[in-house]
């Protein structure tokens, strides 16, 4: 194995009522290693997770800093509830970095053990900045107090290969595997720029290493580029009050409770325990929400084919403990084994094949007209060891597959791919050539934004229709559902900070079929409360599945069922148990304002987070092909009739597409004003000095970035 | 004609909320049924009939993805 | 398979079981560290205990739980990382927990609260049907 080219010493600091205090800072340029203090400051204003990562990111880089800059940082932080044992979905780091994508910051929430055993490790956040000359990896040993970094040339790149390496160079025996967390990403990332990272978990009833994904923004590509191969860290002995929790009582009351639940009310539910996020496959294409060719349509009759029960009964396996962290009773992270791979550099291998999540069927699997299980678990596999985001890659393949659709591009322009609506051959051998960084390979993971350039000027593509059917905003290619009969959801995904993903809020359901946010400020306060929310589980290292994916059995008795009062009282009550503290549920939406008013204004910073990068592409808000209008001609007719007084009957096609669209980037512009005043922003998007001084986030830096655009 | 989630929808005899729910198409199981304010439980949905003129509320309970 | 059964209609409820429990194992009389659980109900008494089901074993999520070779279920002490999963998954509501303990506990069938009951009504058989 590689030369050791640095080696440090600590002390593990003890961590104290959920924070440990210290981060860790490491220059891969000159392999400095530094220590740092988390203040009391921090901790007030950003609480933890993503608001130490921005904070750390904001001073690490300038508005000229690119990804590829030296001065660029990966960050990553668990928040201070993060590691406890007792709840479900404890046990969440998030990644940020300035992105390759977007070019401002990016954040990804993700499980696996890294984040909880870097804290036990002693270190709240941990800042990688430089590049290094040569392959290296860094090994974190929490239990002796030793960071090692040494050169790795010759590992293996692709992650199933390069965790199981790692993991067992490092572990004493066979149970000190569980141990040991890999976080790197996969040949892809030299390619591309939507590389993603893989956190690992060890898996000792399967004996292999299972990932989870920071997946969004790039952040793959940015580890490769500082030419660090993999992270990996070693904790041994995760006992329940690692955290040294002011108040485990109640920690392990509001926990029992919540098992409960699971037990009790999971098979009647959301069936998370047996098929994970995928369990919305059906129900979604049945509300017209799953995006199908590139979000064309909503559905699909196909979609029985990759429906919940066939993975349940032919794919995944059933039965067993399958959570990213110690805990996680809602076990999502479900997988196929024994899958026999057919394409590729390990056709003929039987692997462990994580997932299928939600995004990974629809994206893969409907929005790229596939609808065969077997494909998608293939594509599933190879995204995950090449270390490519998915949603990207999915999103942007659906672009790319209606451009040849619609003869913007040609076949001989894609190097001879034929790249049809489900042809699920050519989807994975664009994958392969990604990896090897071969002919269209090259240049299909640029993101859709860069390729609508490269369409227009080099290709001859019509500029407008690829405007309107790529989807993305800021850079940041959308996730996978349909939303264009819900205007809030136009906005949840338009104006999500880091770009069009749906874990700010997913409001398509309250909106479009329950009716309740008739207003623009119904609209507008549905904008402001769930993406607050939302913010928070990445503050204090928590997966959001578990707070709504499953309920009380009397949930529907409270006043605002959409929220889930308890468990919003159960966060509250681990928040206080762990770190001794007393806030309430209006402070817990405040803490998330502060970091996420930060962020907006950090994207300001960087030249984004203006009125001009909260627009959607109109795929988004309405028709854009005469067959989108005819698929539901009948509905649009009726609107412009009740909406705008027109008779459709006098009408052209066209003419009624072109009104259509009118009146929905109409309503769009209206929401945007809606939900910028409710965010205490400028009619530009810019947060005013006023609201930062309400929530105490009037810190001279950020001043002095927003007074020029006010 | 009776309100489901505050638009109109056509209303015939002997519709219980089972055949509504069917005829919206509303097939996620995760929902609270009301009828002009009143809670309807599941094991109502077949026998429960609603009315000409009716406020139906069908709320889905979804925040997530 | 061992498992501890117990005769409702020689139980008295005197719950000497239940000392003899957490006296051995916690060396307490508190009855919250009992791995049987006498229960009332209108002059009756139902024992709560572990059926040795095994439902516990693959929820684990620390993969701690394991059927030993007396067909008894058990929690490996070093693997277990106290997440309470077991205990709001077991259907019986026989793993129990307490504070101050890193480990939640369970009815391993070793006979010490049967030898300590006066009437004779608990017992541990022993049956040899081929567990899962
Ligand atoms: S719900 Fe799923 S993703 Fe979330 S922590 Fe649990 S296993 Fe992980
Ligand atoms: S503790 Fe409960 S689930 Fe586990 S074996 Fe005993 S009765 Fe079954
Ligand atoms: S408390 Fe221990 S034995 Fe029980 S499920 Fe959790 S890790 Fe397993």
């Amino acid at each position: 194995m590689g030369t050791i080219l640095k080696d440090y010493s600590y002390t593990p600091a003890k961590v104290k009522r959920g924070y440990s205090g210290k981060s860790l800072y490491i220059n891969v340029s000159d392999l400095s290693i530094e220590q740092k203090e988390i203040t009391d400051f921090m901790k007030e204003k950003f609480t933890g997770g993503k608001g130490f990562d921005l904070w750390y990111l904001w001073h690490a880089v300038t508005p000229e800093t690119r990804w590829d800059s030296p001065e660029n940082e990966i960050v990553m932080s668990v928040g201070p509830i993060g590691g406890i044992t007792q709840y479900a979905g404890t046990g969440k780091t998030l990644v940020c970095s300035i992105s390759p994508l977007t070019d401002m910051p990016i954040d990804s929430n993700v499980g696996g053990y890294f984040g909880p055993l870097l804290k036990f490790s002693g270190w709240d956040a941990f800042e990688l900045q430089g590049k290094s000359e040569k392959e290296i990896l860094i090994f974190i040993d929490g239990n002796n107090g030793r960071i090692q970094i040494e050169e790795a040339e010759d590992l293996p790149e692709d992650a199933h290969l390069l965790a199981e390496e790692l993991t067992k160079k490092y572990a004493e025996n066979e149970d000190d595997m569980v141990n040991i967390s890999v976080v790197c990403t996969g040949s892809v990332a030299k390619h591309a720029y939507m590389g993603m990272l893989n956190f690992s978990f060890y898996d000792p009833r399967r004996k292999v290493c299972r990932f989870k994904q920071a997946a969004r923004g790039g952040l793959g590509t940015i580890l490769h580029d500082k030419k660090v191969k993999a992270l990996v860290v070693k904790y041994r002995g995760v006992k329940p009050n690692l955290n040294d929790a002011a108040d485990i009582s109640t920690i392990n009351k509001v926990g029992v409770k919540y098992h409960k639940e699971m037990h009790d009310l999971d098979h009647k539910q959301n069936k998370m325990r047996q098929i994970g996020t995928a369990n919305t496959i059906m129900i979604m294409s049945q509300y017209d929400l799953l995006p199908t060719r590139n979000f064309q349509m909503g559905g699909d009759p196909e979609t029985v084919k990759i429906s919940p029960q066939v993975f349940i009964e032919e794919w995944l396996t059933q039965g067993l403990h399958d959570g990213c962290w110690y805990g996680c009773t809602m076990s999502c992270a479900k997988c196929a084994d024994h899958f026999l791979l057919t394409t590729g550099p390990y056709a003929g291998q039987r692997v462990t094949v994580d997932g299928p999540e939600y995004e990974c069927a629809a994206g893969l699997g409907a929005n790229l007209g596939v609808f065969d299980p077997q494909a998608i678990l293939e594509e599933n596999f190879y995204c995950d060891t090449y270390g490519i985001d998915l949603i990207s890659f999915a999103t942007c393949t659906a672009f790319i597959m209606e451009c040849y659709q619609r003869g913007q591009i040609t076949r001989e322009q894609m190097g001879g791919l034929d790249l049809r609506f489900g042809n699920s051959q050519a989807v994975l051998e664009l994958m392969h050539l990604m990896s090897r960084g071969e002919g269209f390979g090259k240049i299909a993971g640029l993101g859709i934004r860069k390729l609508k350039k490269v369409f227009v000027e080099e290709f001859g593509a019509d500029p407008q229709l690829l405007q309107d059917i790529g989807m993305e905003v800021k850079g940041l290619e959308y996730s996978e559902y349909a939303h264009k009969e819900s205007l809030a959801q136009q906005g949840g995904f338009a104006m999500a900070i880091k770009g069009p993903q749906h874990d700010e809020a997913w409001l398509i359901f309250m909106d479009m079929v329950n009716k309740q946010l008739p207003t623009f400020e119904d609209k507008a306060n549905a904008l402001y409360y769930f993406p607050m929310f939302r913010t928070w589980f990445g503050l204090v290292g928590l997966c959001k599945l578990p707070w709504n994916d499953i309920v009380p059995a009397d949930n529907y008795k409270t006043d605002s069922p959409a929220k889930v009062p308890e468990h919003v009282q159960n966060y509250v009550d681990l928040f206080n148990a762990v770190t001794g503290r007393n806030i309430d549920k209006e402070e817990l939406i405040i803490q998330s304002e502060r970091v996420y008013q930060f962020q907006r204004v950090f994207n300001v910073r960087m030249g984004k987070g203006e009125r001009k990068d909260d627009y959607a592409p109109y795929r988004s808000l309405g028709p854009v092909t005469r067959e989108e209008y005819l698929s539901r001609q009948e509905l649009y007719d009726k609107q412009l009739r009740d909406f705008q007084q027109l008779d459709p009957e006098t009408m052209d096609l066209d003419e009624k597409i072109a009104a259509t669209r009118r009146y929905r980037e109409d309503q769009y512009e209206q929401l945007m004003d809606a939900v910028y005043r409710r965010r205490g922003w400028t009619e530009n998007g810019i947060p005013t000095p006023e609201r930062l001084k309400e929530i105490g986030m009037d810190l001279p830096e950020l001043l002095e970035v927003i007074e020029p655009k006010l | 004609m009776i309100k489901v989630n505050t638009e109109d929808f056509p209303w015939h005899p002997g519709m219980t909320v089972r055949a509504l729910l069917d005829e919206k198409l509303f097939t996620f199981r995760h929902i609270i049924v009301r009828v002009n304010g009143e809670f309807v439980p599941e094991e109502d949905y077949e026998k429960q009939l609603i009315q000409d003129g009716d406020d139906v509320l069908v709320l889905h309970l979804m925040a997530g993805g | 398979m061992k498992v501890l059964t117990h005769k409702q209609e020689l139980c008295t409820g005197c719950r000497e079981c239940e000392l003899a429990c957490s006296r051995t194992y916690f060396k307490t009389d508190d009855r919250n560290y009992s791995a049987i659980r006498i229960i009332e109900n209108n002059k009756t008494y139902r024992a709560n205990k572990c059926t040795q089901c095994g439902e516990c074993i693959d929820m684990c999520t620390a993969n701690a739980i394991y059927r030993d070779r007396n067909g008894v279920v058990r929690i490996d002490k070093k693997k277990c990382v106290g997440c309470l999963g077991c205990v709001g998954f077991c259907t019986e509501l026989v793993m129990f927990y307490a504070d101050d303990l890193d480990v939640p506990f369970k009815c391993i069938a070793c006979d010490v609260c049967s030898r300590a009951c006066p009437e004779g009504a608990l017992e541990v058989l022993v049956s040899r049907v081929k567990e899962n």
